[in-house]
């Protein structure tokens, strides 16, 4: 029954990351921030349900299902390594710190809501 | 791919698959102690292979843009997690272990970005093999 709860919730967060993903072709901007505001505002997510919600079932569903599904650690430092090897140093070494502290953040921030 | 319904299954499908595998580590994974260590198998695994997906295994095998949609970001984009990360790193500083806090964020903000790094070497070094066998066949 959890492998259906989470399953469910990660899929939606999934169709949700590929909708927004699909933005980040049509801006022109030269930095993965689509995928970095994914992750931090999952991050923030999280924590408010993390903080608000007691019943487990219903946190499985959209903190390790949704939240799980919508934000993504593989895209992420993939996008990483692309940056490092077209030699944007600067924009991978931002990327980097922007994504962890204000991660980090979201998540604390969240939880004191 | 034309329709939306159709985005939908196969991210569905693969998200599906990704996430439930991730979830299933994390109880395997479990420790004693409370260190994420399925979190950190998911996410390290899941970041190597990706970019070795993407620069090798989609060209080898011609992977349609669906086969790439199901597997790169249903599959892996949903099998790593950025949000249980940073609910683990607050956990650990939450409940004063330190040194785990940071082991998990070395490893994790390191260590992913050098698996990343990995494969993609991983992915050139496949790809130039095959050329070579291909370039050797011919003559």
């Amino acid at each position: 029954m959890n492998f259906l709860i989470v399953g469910v919730g990660a899929s939606i967060g999934a169709f949700f990351r590929n909708e927004l993903t699909l933005i980040q072709a049509k801006i022109k901007i030269d930095f993965p921030i689509i995928t970095m505001l994914i992750n931090i505002s999952g991050a923030i997510i999280l924590g408010i349900l993390t903080a608000q919600i007691r019943n487990g079932a219903i946190l499985l569903l959209l903190g390790t299902g949704f939240c799980g599904g919508f934000t993504t650690f593989g895209t992420f430092n993939m996008e990483l390594s692309q940056l490092w090897f077209q030699h944007q140093i600067w924009r991978c070494f931002w990327y980097f710190v922007l994504t962890y502290v204000f991660g980090i953040l979201g998540f604390v921030i969240g939880i004191h809501i | 791919m034309r329709k939306k319904g159709e985005v939908f299954l196969f991210l569905f499908i693969g998200a599906f698959i990704g996430s439930d595998l991730r979830y299933l580590e994390s109880l395997i994974f479990k420790t004693s102690s409370g260190f994420p260590l399925g979190t950190i198998v998911a996410n390290l695994s899941g970041a190597l292979v990706l970019p070795f997906l993407i620069h090798y295994l989609q060209d080898r095998f011609n992977l349609s843009k669906r086969v790439i949609l199901t597997l790169s970001t249903g599959v892996l984009g949903s099998y790593t997690t950025f949000s249980t990360f940073t609910a683990d790193a607050y956990r650990l500083y939450n409940s004063g272990q330190w040194v785990f806090l940071l082991i998990y964020l070395t490893i994790t903000m390191i260590g992913g970005f050098l698996v990343a790094i990995l494969g993609n070497y991983w992915a050139a070094s496949r790809a130039f093999n095959d050329y070579v066998k291909r370039e050797g066949r011919k003559k």
